[in-house]
């Protein structure tokens, strides 16, 4: 949680302002953009990530300003998203295909090839995603590999985590949970993580 | 970015949409303070459904999140003299992080020439990006969990 110091809330009102943007001036009065807009807070401000009272949080932008409207349409509020599994938390969760690592401290100059190399001696790559910075077109420092088994990500876990790729430390450790981290510190350090785990496959569920 | 040490709370949630002739057609994300990572996706051209997908991930995937916005510092900017929202759509930022909350909204951005032409062409660029950014990032791990293709 933050320090107690924080600055006072600098909402400055001044919509007058906002509105003399040329282009509002373009506009039917019809489809004016304060008409009637998906709203702004999540599903979950109030219960949630905004709900701190101890900490008062430094906000900025309009969306404090413009969410007004108590009947918003939560569109993440609905309670039937799909997931593949879910149970107590921190272990390993199985995707549909495979089994996904996140690695992380990847090199801005590092290529599919160097993780290929890396990584493949762990067992076959089924799918490498190695993502690039929008703006710069070097790699943005992270990479998801999925391996069909357990057993061969467990490895590429172990092996690559604090390995150096292109004088960079990694970071590996699994992208997937099957539960919320915030409960589960408990039970991980009471049991490991192999025998806990099922080994039939999730149903797949589309 | 100071002061977001490693542990404190965390929230995103991105937003872009609009109403139009397909009906109310958004992508949106959140990653939530307990590791739920949710998607949303609803497009009725052609009589397509929501897509809404959730899955946990682990503290790690969190911790990159973070890295990616901080690295960006959206949080030093301000959406005042971003383009609003108008009739061809909206996005939608919301970050917590440490002791700041963010909550932008702004219309949507064709491409870098809007960005450009904006009052705020330095402010609106990070957000461009950070977006682009962030939607690579959770499109790569919503399709290789669920093997779908997002959008």
């Amino acid at each position: 949680m933050a320090s107690a110091d924080v600055e006072t809330v600098d909402f400055d009102f001044q919509e007058d302002d906002l509105m003399d943007e040329e282009g509002a001036a373009d506009a039917e009065p019809s489809a004016s953009p304060r008409a009637p807009q998906p709203k702004l807070k999540s599903a979950i401000t109030g219960v949630g990530a905004s709900a701190s009272p101890a900490a008062p949080k430094k906000t900025k932008g309009r969306g404090f300003r413009e969410d007004l409207n108590p009947d918003r349409n939560n569109r993440l509020a609905a309670s039937d998203f799909d997931s593949l599994n879910s149970s107590d938390g921190l272990e390993p969760q199985r995707s549909v295909e495979g089994w996904i690592i996140l690695v992380t401290g990847v090199h801005e100059e590092a290529q599919e090839d160097h993780l290929h190399n890396a990584f493949g001696e762990f067992g076959e790559i089924k799918n490498l995603h190695l993502n690039l910075d929008r703006r710069t077109g070097f790699v943005k420092g992270y990479a998801l590999i999925e391996y069909e088994s357990f057993e061969e990500a467990q490895a590429a876990i172990s092996g690559m985590n604090e390995a150096a790729l292109l004088t960079q430390i990694l970071n590996v450790d699994w992208a997937f949970s099957n539960g919320s981290f915030l409960d589960g510190s408990r039970k991980k350090t009471t049991r490991p993580l192999r025998e806990r785990r099922s080994r039939s496959p999730p149903r797949r569920r589309y | 970015m100071a002061g977001e040490e490693e542990n404190s709370e965390f929230y995103l949630r991105y937003y872009v949409g609009h109403k139009g002739k397909f009906g109310h057609e958004f992508l949106e994300f959140e990653f939530r303070p307990d590791g739920k990572l949710r998607y949303a996706n609803n497009s009725n051209y052609k009589n397509d459904t929501i897509i809404r997908k959730e899955v946990y991930v682990t503290p790690a995937v969190v911790r990159e999140c973070r890295r990616i916005i901080s690295e960006s510092e959206i949080l030093k900017e301000d959406d005042v003299n971003w383009p609003e929202p108008d009739r061809v759509g909206r996005q939608e930022l919301e970050i917590v992080m440490g002791n700041e909350h963010i909550s932008f909204t702004t219309s949507k951005i064709g491409s870098l020439v809007d960005v450009q032409s904006s009052k705020d062409p330095e402010g609106l660029r990070i957000f461009y990006y950070l977006v682009q950014d962030l939607k690579c990032f959770v499109f790569s791990l919503i399709s290789l969990h669920f093997k779908i293709k997002p959008i």
